[in-house]
């Protein structure tokens, strides 16, 4: 693939303890997200990162399949908590002087 | 690098089997995948991992007790990876996000149509309320005034206090509050107004009291006496025979609101001189003598 994505059997060469038909069955779960070009998968460096992560925590730390997929979810959400929380203090951080205390204000107010 | 018994917690005479457990349990408390707001979980979990690859291999762990290979031996066959946060963390609009979750874009749980009242979009708010105190004099209250304030950072406001104002009322100022973000509109002032004591009138709901004090010789005679009210004096006609305790109405002289107007309600208190000379008392008691008469008659049984 030319879109800086690579090919399943690219991936299963470079990720350890991968193989073929666990891949199949993390994409067919809607793990693994990867761009679908017919019956070709191309997996982007996300995709292979999280691969790289499934494999860790399934075959290294020994974490049943039915778990990751709570692991999964919940990790997806606290990036999505993280990633929102992160797009707010930066718009926090380009207030100005008084917004800010105020905002600062606030929080502490809510302990 | 440290030991590698100690990095896992365990005995130079630890099983494999305790040292797999070891480092499983040690790896998911600090994949810096599963910690991401945890700076320091990488540099531990790859301490970790490390110490995992001299002891997770019988061969290499019989080399690192007997002195063949040190413990740093170990860390140049780590290869600088890669871990998923960093490409989690890239943004708003991350491919994975989401997943965890049923709901659509929609959800009124997203946080931005939380904060803004809509999707991220353009980025616009409404600048935040801003509170603030003040006290007025009891009349401009009741009878309604205008008010210049100095705000905290030093803009000047006219503030409408309407009639009939309560105590601890908050007046809602449009506009007057942070100013909004990429275009949104400001916040609000919150103006809480305290009403401050009045040294003759009382407020009680619509209706104001006060007390008016009286000679014996008016409370038995009758007399047309002033009356303060919160709209100027007026000329009250108190009774012949009126008493202490007793209240007179002026219809339409209390608080003025849009749920109607109060009445102005005036106790009557007869008041002795403050020096009774000799004459008041001796025909007082003279009197009383020929004309007895029990004020107590009414909690004598009660006491």
């Amino acid at each position: 693939m030319t879109d800086g994505t690579i090919a399943e059997k690219e991936l299963i060469d470079a990720v350890a303890h991968l193989d073929a038909q666990a891949l199949r069955r993390w994409v067919d779960l809607g793990w693994v997200l990867p761009q679908r070009d017919g019956d070709n998968l191309g997996f982007d460096a996300s995709d292979v990162a999280r691969v790289r992560l499934i494999c860790e925590l399934h075959y290294e730390l020994r974490i049943e399949e039915d778990s990751i997929s709570v692991v999964l979810s919940l990790m997806d959400q606290l990036y999505e908590t993280r990633c929102c929380l992160n797009a707010l203090l930066s718009a926090v951080a380009a207030q100005p002087e008084h917004v800010r205390a105020g905002i600062a204000a606030l929080v502490k107010a809510q302990g | 690098m440290a030991d590698p018994y100690q990095i896992l917690g365990v005995g130079r005479e630890a099983t494999q089997e305790e040292i797999r457990k070891a480092y499983r349990r040690l790896a998911k408390g600090n994949h810096p995948d599963l910690h991401p707001g945890d700076k320091g979980a990488e540099a531990r979990f790859k301490e970790i991992a490390a110490a995992y690859d001299i002891l997770g291999d019988e061969k290499k762990r019989a080399r690192f007790d007997s002195g063949e290979i040190d413990a740093s031996g170990a860390e140049r066959q780590q290869p600088e990876r890669e871990f998923y946060r960093q490409h989690a963390e890239t943004g708003p609009g991350f491919k994975y996000e989401r997943r965890g979750q049923e709901s659509g874009p929609d959800d009124e749980d997203d946080v931005f149509s939380r904060i803004f009242g809509r999707r991220s979009a353009g980025m616009s708010a409404r600048g935040s309320d801003v509170g603030y105190t003040m006290s007025v004099e009891f009349i401009e209250a009741v009878n309604g005034a205008k008010k210049r304030v100095t705000m905290a950072d030093g803009k000047t406001l006219d503030i409408a206090i309407p009639a009939g104002l309560q105590d601890g009322q908050i007046l809602r100022l449009r506009g007057q509050g942070r100013p909004g973000l990429g275009g949104g509109e400001p916040g609000d002032a919150l103006v809480e107004v305290h009403v401050a004591r009045h040294p003759i009138f009382h407020r009680d709901g619509n209706n104001i009291r006060s007390v008016l004090p009286l000679t014996p010789g008016e409370a038995l005679a009758g007399a047309v006496v002033r009356v303060p009210t919160v709209s100027g004096p007026v000329q009250l006609r108190v009774p012949k025979g009126s008493n202490t305790g007793s209240i007179l109405r002026l219809r339409g002289k209390g608080v003025t609101s849009p749920q109607g107007n109060g009445d102005h309600l005036v106790e009557l208190r007869v008041v002795l001189p403050e020096h009774p000379d000799e004459d008041l008392v001796r025909s007082l008691t003279q009197w009383e003598a020929k004309h007895p008469y029990d004020p107590r008659k009414q909690q004598g049984e009660q006491s």
